[in-house]
């Protein structure tokens, strides 16, 4: 999506910007972008976001490398929050982006030493360690904080990535799990469930793949990846030694996957003849073994 | 010891696809045609997550019949590592990708994006090659050129500071929505009609 600049007003970029925070989105260079071209003379008029503009405007400098900017809102904030922790967690991570790592560190154990509760000081200590690449020390620190603050998502979220980055799929079940009991119905933590199983292999893991897979596409049908994964797991299963009833009923049900997967790609790919090219997955895997029954 | 040569297109599609997502993991295949061995075209795969492995299957097999129509052939790898150190082979993302592909193609190529090199200016092309040449899974330095290296770099350099990148489209971006298309064929133009798109 190409934003037009010349025709934004300052409130429609805080529409976008309030859009970007909520869902997330990391557009640093937009986020800049729009922030240098239009908003930063109009910030004032902003009323109570202002502060939260200019925490996602700092974000998003670092993220940049934008120094100059990150350092002005930063400024600007402790002016007006003189000791304020959460501020000073900002300056912390500017200097992290600076890779000046030892002095960021001893700014959050300021913060820590100051608020045994602050979860965040902690969280930006696992992030350096992970920007060293030290991924077995992000991951044992990431536990013990882990122990203290439980209900963490974000953190159950990203020790699942460490973990699976380490190709140790069944602890990152468990974390993926963890996420899950928070979120039951979103889809797309089924869904890296089902992945994270199909990918560990084996008939158990498969058949519980196939069931993540199913309750990812009753919770949202048009989830394409949920689609080709039933179709995976349902092949392996028809294709394996389980019982001719089950590997029938499995064949069936690929069959199905694959038509809706088809049916949902086709009308509106610009690929030519796409329908061909999920047909061919059908003679990769299926029709081998279908006379066996 | 084999040279590799990539055209624009293939070269382009690559630092697009880095540049698109800078602070993820990104990865992708190259392909060749059946006749030379120069690497034409790149597919790129995914940014999401690259350590699970079902939708790679999907794609793989998708690409690889869509290669058997264009007469094409799976002919490489390539990836970059999210921390922007890393920037070796053993830090290589879903590295058995590649394994895989040279076991079907013997003289496949493992591109690794180096983020180090990953400038705005395109001074130098920030990759590195590596060929299979002795057993299976030991991947070695090789030779490697861009088809019209300078224009190339030229164009790409101006391609990603207005911001051509963006419009580039993995796999992910196609499962997420099955109208964005993963040959991304509005590139295929070439670098010069692009240019006069932006």
């Amino acid at each position: 999506m190409a934003l037009n600049y010349e025709e934004m007003s300052w409130r429609d970029v805080r529409d976008h910007f309030r859009k970007w925070r909520e869902d997330n989105e990391r557009r640093s260079d937009d986020v800049i972008q729009l922030w240098e071209a239009i908003l930063e003379d109009k910030v004032s008029k902003t009323g109570n976001e202002r502060h939260l503009i200019l925490e996602q405007v700092i974000v998003a400098a670092l993220d940049t490398s934008r120094f100059d900017i990150a350092g002005r809102c930063i400024k600007e904030l402790s002016q007006e929050f003189p000791g304020s922790m959460r501020v000073m967690k900002f300056k912390a991570m500017r200097l992290e982006a600076m890779e000046r790592y030892s002095e960021a560190i001893d700014v959050l154990d300021a913060i820590i030493a100051k608020d045994e509760t602050n979860a965040a000081p902690r969280k930006r200590k696992i992030a350096i360690l992970k920007a060293k690449g030290r991924r077995t020390d992000a991951i044992k620190e990431l536990n013990e904080y882990l122990k203290k603050f439980m209900s963490d998502q974000e953190a159950w979220h990203e020790l699942c990535n460490l973990y699976m980055a380490e190709g140790d799929y069944a602890k990152a079940a468990f974390c993926m799990e963890e996420v899950l009991l928070h979120n039951p119905h979103s889809h797309l933590i089924h869904q890296r469930l089902a992945e994270i199983r199909y990918t560990m292999g084996g008939a158990d893991n498969i058949d519980i793949a196939r069931t993540y897979y199913s309750q990812a596409l009753k919770l949202n049908p048009n989830n394409l990846r949920a689609l080709y994964g039933i179709y995976l797991c349902c092949s392996s299963i028809a294709n394996s030694r389980a019982l001719g009833s089950k590997r029938k009923e499995a064949y069936k049900m690929a069959q199905w996957a694959l038509d809706q997967a088809n049916k949902l790609t086709s009308s509106v790919s610009k690929i030519e003849n796409n329908d061909k090219l999920i047909a061919s997955l059908e003679s990769a895997f299926g029709h081998l073994e279908i006379k066996s029954y | 010891m084999t040279l590799y040569k990539f055209s624009e297109l293939a070269y382009a599609k690559m630092i697009f696809h880095a540049a698109k997502y800078p602070h993820l993991a990104v990865n992708g295949v190259l392909l060749s045609s059946k006749t030379e061995g120069e690497i034409v075209d790149a597919i790129p795969l995914f940014h999401q997550c690259l350590y699970v492995t079902p939708m790679a299957e999907i794609a793989l097999m998708q690409i690889d019949s869509y290669c058997e129509r264009e007469n094409l052939v799976v002919s490489g790898y390539y990836c970059a590592a999210e921390n922007f150190y890393d920037n070796t082979l053993d830090k290589a993302p879903a590295a058995k990708i590649a394994d895989k592909i040279q076991e079907n193609y013997k003289s496949a190529c493992f591109v690794m994006i180096d983020n180090k090199l990953m400038t705005l200016g395109q001074e130098v092309p920030p990759l590195k090659v590596y060929s299979c040449t002795s057993e299976a899974g030991r991947w070695a330095r090789a030779e490697y050129k861009l088809v019209q290296s300078e224009a190339t770099l030229e164009a790409v350099a101006a391609l990603l500071k207005r911001g051509a990148m963006k419009d580039v489209v993995d796999f992910d971006n196609h499962l997420d929505n099955p109208e964005n298309d993963w040959t991304n064929k509005f590139m295929s133009c070439g670098l010069k009609q692009i240019m006069a798109m932006y």
